[in-house]
């Protein structure tokens, strides 16, 4: 029992630890100080600031797209992939395919981006929107790949057989089976993909070029210029946006996981 | 062939890559409107079978006829087969109403037809009522009522069952199995019925198919089969039953247990060794001197409807009988049995050549 509540304060310490920066952070957001040091009173002005910077909306909204069209285009391939890699065979293959996969999830970003940057550079994409999309595809369709397979393998394979055998075309099959029931996974991986391109720092900063720029490429350069607390401001607001996805995402995987529940107790 | 048939299997194998193959030389008919049972051991092939005739997998080498068309590489979705699957296969996102229309909405049938359609199959196994309930709100014999509904649904000519009742208990298997028969009557479209069961195959029947090792030992009615058994595996998968080594004399003389009885079988040659088959119940107990063979009982079971006693003659064959009345362990018993009772098995003969010996001496 006892060392059950040792436990818990430990993870209570370490969570408290892990989130002290960025509630700091947004303390001072609401500082009319001006520093993060010594707190005048309590003020809403880098907001109105942040709000005003047209700049600064237009990176907002760049992030949102590039966010939303690199989940969703990636997600279409990364289904297609998984679905794929679910009919090979051989495991061999398989498994070199698996792991080729997983090694694009774990290799640092700044080698993805520093080769993304190469590859450009060769075959003469102009950095800018279109680098900056092709670059958060490329590293959100191993993610989607991940999060839709452990769905396909879990269906079993008589369920593609009941189907054909009452009528169903490949389409069909594939409209009517294999889609509804992977769809928690696609969502998972959509959501995953999103993040992912929401908070991604070290590919887009080596892709980036010409004017364009996404959130957290701003908020870097600005931390460089100086000390100004709009970044708290900023960074405060795409921390709720965070919260509000990851709850989101949570709700999406229980309201899922609950007729599967009951399935599983029979 | 005639015009009762419906499904052909010539010479057909199956192999998976470069294993062994999984059917050997499999040749056999299926008439309509009958129940078809094949029975035989786990990894014989039986599934396989199944998957052939519903099209999930081509036969390497060999040719499948239904209604007279060659269909080897005809795909699953264009046969008028339906399929009840081991483990149901039901669609967990759908409810009981859609997935009983599947079929039906993959041939783009009108809705007021699908909705009187589908409540009729379900009416059909005592469904009514379920439309809306999810998969996982049944049990597993409303699931398996539901996956026949779905395949019946789709008025085929043939419906395949797998295993349907393996996942069932005793008592629900039972009720099962009547209803299952009672229903392909009232169909009275052809039913393949897979089991490893014995006494399910026997229950259910019009006609049997024992299958080992990829090819078929006997075909034939339940009756044939229990009583005929062609070989030493059909007999001891069938029932319980005595198998002693013996001596043919002459037609209808066998000898077994250092003896002479008189039997029905003929067609041997004078003096061939020979398998004989005594079913348990076949065995009645008697005092010694008036028993056909004097046996020991070595030990003796209560198994509810029968006593099991297993006993020894003098040639040390063991003999086991199934018996109302209690023996005494350790006293000596008679065995009484009639003629017809004794079933003498030639060694290593085929279906082909057993049906030839009695034909050459009936006809
Ligand atoms: N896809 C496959 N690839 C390779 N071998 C296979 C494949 N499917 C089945 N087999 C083999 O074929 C043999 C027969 O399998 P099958 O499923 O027909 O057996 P079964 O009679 O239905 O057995 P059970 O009663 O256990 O279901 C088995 O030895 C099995 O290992
Ligand atoms: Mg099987």
């Amino acid at each position: 029992m006892k060392k059950y509540k040792a436990l818990n304060i430990y993870l209570v310490l370490v969570f408290i630890i892990l989130y002290a920066p960025i509630f700091y952070l947004i303390y001072y957001s609401f500082n009319s100080g001006g520093t993060m040091h010594g707190y005048g009173h309590f003020t809403l002005k880098w907001y109105k600031e942040v709000v005003q910077d047209t700049r600064l909306i237009t990176i907002v909204l760049n992030t949102l797209v590039i966010a939303l069209l690199s989940s969703a285009i990636s997600t279409m391939l990364g289904v297609v992939g998984a679905l794929a890699i679910r009919t090979v065979r051989r495991a061999p293959v398989k498994n070199t395919l698996l792991t080729l996969n997983n090694v694009l999830i774990v290799s640092p970003d700044v080698i993805i981006g520093a080769s993304f940057l190469i590859l450009y550079t060769i075959i003469g994409i102009k950095l800018g929107f279109t680098s900056v999309l092709l670059s958060h595809i490329a590293f959100s369709v191993p993610i989607v790949v991940l999060m839709v397979l452990p769905k396909l393998q879990e269906m079993s394979p008589t369920l593609i057989d009941a189907a054909r055998d009452l009528g169903a075309r490949r389409w069909d099959v594939l409209s009517k089976v294999i889609l509804p029931f992977i769809k928690p996974g696609i969502f998972a991986g959509f959501f995953m993909a999103l993040t992912y391109s929401l908070d991604d720092f070290a590919v887009t900063f080596f892709v980036t070029g010409n004017g364009f720029s996404t959130l957290s490429v701003e908020i870097y350069s600005l931390a460089r210029q100086g000390i100004s607390l709009t970044i708290n401001a900023l960074s405060a607001l795409l921390f709720l946006f965070t919260v509000i996805l990851v709850v989101g995402y949570y709700f999406i995987v229980q309201y899922y996981r609950k007729p599967r529940r009951q399935g599983a107790g029979e | 062939m005639t015009e009762q048939t419906i499904i052909r299997f010539d010479q057909v194998t199956k192999q998976y890559d470069h294993d062994q193959a999984v059917l050997n030389n499999v040749s056999f008919e299926i008439e309509r409107g009958k129940f078809y049972t094949l029975l035989g051991p786990s990894g014989c092939g039986k599934t396989t079978i199944l998957r052939l005739i519903a099209g999930f997998t081509e036969p390497s080498q060999g040719k499948i006829y239904f209604n007279g068309q060659i269909i080897n590489t005809v795909p699953a979705n264009k046969r008028q087969v339906n399929t009840v699957f081991q483990d149901y296969a039901l669609f967990p996102h759908l409810n009981v109403f859609e997935n009983v229309a599947f079929g039906l909405r993959i041939k783009k049938m009108k809705q007021s037809q699908i909705t009187e359609k589908v409540k009729e199959a379900l009416r059909f196994v005592n469904l009514e009522g379920y439309d809306h309930r999810t998969i996982s709100e049944m049990s597993g014999g409303q699931k398996q009522r539901v996956a026949i509904a779905r395949a019946i649904v789709n008025e085929p000519e043939v419906i395949l069952l797998d295993e349907p009742l393996s996942a069932l208990d005793l008592k629900l298997r039972t009720e099962m199995q009547y209803e299952l028969r009672d229903l392909q009557k009232r169909l009275g479209i052809t039913f393949i019925f897979v089991t490893h069961d014995q006494e399910e195959a026997l229950a259910m029947s019009d006609e049997i198919f024992v299958i080992n090792k990829g090819s078929i030992q006997q075909s034939g009615s339940p009756i044939d089969i229990y009583d005929e058994p062609i070989n030493r595996f059909v007999a001891d998968f069938i029932g319980e039953s005595n198998i002693i080594p013996g001596t043919m004399r002459q037609d209808f003389l066998v000898n077994f247990a250092d003896k002479d009885f008189e039997c029905v079988d003929k067609g041997f040659d004078a003096n061939e060794a020979v398998e004989v088959v005594i079913r348990p119940e076949d065995l009645e107990i008697t005092e010694p001197s008036l028993g056909k063979l004097q046996v020991r009982v070595d030990s003796q079971l209560f198994r509810g409807v029968h006593f099991e006693i297993c006993c020894f003659d003098e040639a040390g064959n063991e003999w086991l009988v199934h018996s109302t009345k209690r023996a005494q362990v350790g006293e000596t018993i008679g065995l009484n049995f009639s003629p017809e009772a004794i079933h003498v098995m030639r060694f290593g003969e085929t279906e082909e050549e057993f049906d030839k010996r009695l034909e050459a001496y009936d006809g």
